[in-house]
């Protein structure tokens, strides 16, 4: 330990000169100065996002947490009451949440596996057979560009009871509770293939051709090849599918405000549709308290997504 | 073994014909350059013995073995891409095991693979960055994994599309001797395509020539620089490149052909006896040139010094005679000449070559 020199002896040694001294005092304080200046303009180049995130989300989210821990009394003219986190915690140990709960899962359950391997399906046939035919692109992707309004309306007379093609497929039928919900996904399902498909395609695009030469001179026949080369190669691309398809499993509203709103007796009521709550049966507390709770859900599964797939995910370099 | 035959060889791409009737063997262990400029058929040539491209017409076969029809997988190549092609999601292990691993029916035992992976890294000087994923690998030792993971599989025939292409040019030059190294050592069979002439020159045992999807001379390179076959082959191979005058000959006797161009007469050696008066293209290396000592002989070509470019061990004069562009070198202690100076070129008559300017064959 002796041989640790002293500051004081240091500085000594360290400057032998004497003007010496100042200099690295004057370099500090230019530095400090730049520091100051570059965080400033950081600041600065932050100040546009931070207005937006502070208007669009953190107020909003402010004002949520506010609802929250306010009793509303569904008729508006009586002032809300301060009731902590009770509300919070009656409404999300509820049945109503616990149903919304299953229904979104079980949404999700229908519509993002299924989602992902019929976009990719798609895709690798496109991308294989009709290299630069793009008219099947522009067919297979044209639910893109139809709103959800018009598709949930064509999806409606497929299924109509009297009239619609499959009238009699009994698992279609939007009369019984859980084929309902089914069906209601199977309609998200296609109604958000044009984007998986545009996106698998895109990503198989720049998989350089080189990459899969050198995989079938490896001796990889066609599937394996396919597994072990491809999809690790476009697995970004497929992360981003997995996570935007559970955000609009989560999101979704129209098509079942258009083909069930919600029931029969129920069955199709996700978190989402309870919390818009068209019919106006919650109080704005309670749907305060459920919009946490599908806060909470999104954050936990898109981070468990991240997690999950980051391992196995490889974004180039 | 390893030897690759093509044999008439065709390969078009609806109305390209991007090969055309290719016929040469490379014989078992050789390294054998296909050299030609951009877009004219050796990638397409060399995808065809690999089995990434069908073959239109003629027969290719390794070994003894017609190709045609065999599967890529079957083929018992390997090959490294001008991007090296490696798998970016997979470590530089795992990447060199590839070829060992990718086809489950003829797998070896994963003992014997993690063997040959250790030995092909070592070859390679890889051993240290087995861990690693290509991504963090700079571009040499990049295109090292490449060539561990063509090795590792010891197959009949290595294919290379511009392997080198991608290295600054001092990597370029080490990686060249590593490779006629690493040749040396597998005596396997090389087929190395590139359209660089220095790569040709200093690793093949012998080039293909190729111009617009046409073989225009095979044989070693030194064969090739000293007696080009055509015109093309000519002016592609040498830099500076050959000096090509025109002229008429104007005696043919005894084993030697004098031609009269406007810049001056000529002399070459020449066995064949060609007809007076017939039109020839004289070509001369720029080293085949030198100052003429006597000025009254009346031989030589006159011509008047435009430019030099100092290469430090020696110079190169450009001169214009006659119209034509005429370069010579001259060693750096060698009597320097002075711009707008008229001299008189003398030129060794073995280096003087004729070609018919019809048919652009050689005639000597
Ligand atoms: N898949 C293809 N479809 C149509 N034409 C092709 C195809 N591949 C190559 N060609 C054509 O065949 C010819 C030869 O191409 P090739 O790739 O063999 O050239 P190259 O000699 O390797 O050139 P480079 O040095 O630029 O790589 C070119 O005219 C090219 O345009
Ligand atoms: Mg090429």
């Amino acid at each position: 330990m002796s041989d640790i020199p002293t500051t004081s002896t240091e500085a000594t040694a360290g400057s032998p000169d004497a003007p010496a001294m100042p200099v690295p005092l004057g370099k500090g304080v230019r530095r400090f100065g730049r520091r100051l200046s570059d965080s400033a303009l950081a600041y600065l180049l932050l100040l546009p996002s931070l207005i937006v995130f502070g208007v669009f989300a953190y107020y909003p989210l402010y004002r949520l947490f506010w609802y929250a821990t306010h009793h509303q009394s569904r008729f508006r003219n009586r002032p809300a009451t301060y009731v902590g986190f009770s509300q919070i915690r009656d409404t999300l140990t509820g049945t109503d949440f616990k149903d919304g709960l299953l229904h979104s899962g079980l949404f999700m359950v229908y519509t993002v596996p299924l989602g992902l391997i019929l976009g990719i399906l798609l895709a690798v046939s496109a991308h294989r057979r009709l290299k630069g035919i793009k008219i099947f692109q522009t067919i297979f992707s044209s639910t893109v560009a139809s709103s959800v309004a018009v598709a949930s309306v064509v999806f409606l007379t497929l299924v109509n009871a009297e009239i619609g093609y499959f009238r009699d497929v009994s698992w279609l039928s939007l009369k019984n509770p859980t084929s309902a919900l089914f069906a209601v996904s199977l309609s998200a399902v296609w109604q958000n293939l044009g984007l998986t498909f545009i996106v698998v395609l895109a990503a198989l695009q720049t998989v350089p051709d080189e990459l899969i030469e050198a995989a079938t001179l490896d001796g990889y026949g066609a599937i394996r090849r396919f597994f072990k080369i491809t999809v690790p190669t476009i697995s970004p691309a497929l992360l981003f599918l997995a996570i935007v398809l559970v955000v609009f499993a989560l999101q979704a509203y129209a098509q079942i405000e258009i083909l069930t709103g919600g029931g029969p007796s129920g069955g199709t009521e996700t978190l989402l549709f309870k919390i818009a709550d068209p019919s106006g049966v919650r109080s704005l507390g309670e749907k305060a308290s459920l919009s946490l709770g599908l806060f909470v859900l999104t954050a936990v599964v898109a981070g468990a997504q991240f997690g999950i797939m980051s391992k196995r995910v490889h974004y180039g370099d | 073994m390893g030897a690759v035959t093509f044999d008439e060889v065709t390969k078009k791409f609806g109305d390209v014909v991007a090969v055309d009737r290719f016929s040469v063997r490379i014989e078992d262990g050789e390294f054998m350059v296909l050299l030609g400029p951009s877009g004219c058929g050796k990638s397409t040539a060399l995808r065809m013995i690999a089995g990434l491209e069908e073959v239109s017409g003629g027969i290719l076969s390794i070994g003894e073995r017609v190709v045609n029809n065999v599967a890529a997988r079957d083929r018992d190549i390997a090959m490294v891409f001008q991007s090296y092609a490696l798998y970016p999601h997979m470590t530089v292990a795992k990447n060199i095991e590839s070829p060992l691993a990718a086809n489950r029916k003829v797998r070896l035992p994963a003992a014997e693979r993690a063997t040959r992976v250790a030995e092909a890294a070592e070859i390679l000087g890889l051993t240290d960055y087995l861990g690693r994923k290509p991504g963090e690998l700079s571009g040499g030792q990049r295109q090292r994994v490449a060539l561990a993971r063509a090795i590792v599989r010891r197959p009949e025939v290595f294919l290379m599309d511009e392997p080198l292409s991608n290295l600054d040019a001092k990597l370029r030059t080490q990686t060249r001797l590593e490779l006629v190294d690493l040749h040396r050592r597998l005596g396997t069979t090389f087929v190395y395509v590139t359209h660089d002439q220095v790569e040709a020159m200093t690793m093949a045992d012998r080039i293909v020539v190729i111009n617009e999807g046409r073989i225009q001379q095979v044989g070693a390179p030194q064969a090739v620089y000293e007696s080009p076959a055509n015109l093309f082959v000519a002016t592609f191979i040498g830099s500076p490149p050959m000096n090509l005058i025109s002229g008429k000959v104007s005696a043919s006797a005894g084993g030697s052909v004098e031609v009269t161009t406007d810049a001056g007469t000529v002399t070459s050696t020449c066995s064949a006896s060609l007809s007076k008066g017939a039109d020839v293209v004289v070509g001369i290396r720029p080293e085949h040139l030198s100052l003429s000592e006597t000025t009254s002989s009346g031989k030589g070509l006159r011509a008047k010094v435009e430019n030099i470019e100092l290469l430090g061990h020696e110079r190169h004069v450009i001169c214009s005679a006659a119209g034509s562009k005429i370069v010579f070198r001259q060693a750096n202690d060698a009597a320097p000449v002075a711009l707008g100076q008229e001299v008189t070129l003398d030129a060794e008559p073995d280096g003087t070559h004729l070609f018919d300017p019809t048919s652009t064959q050689r005639l000597n």
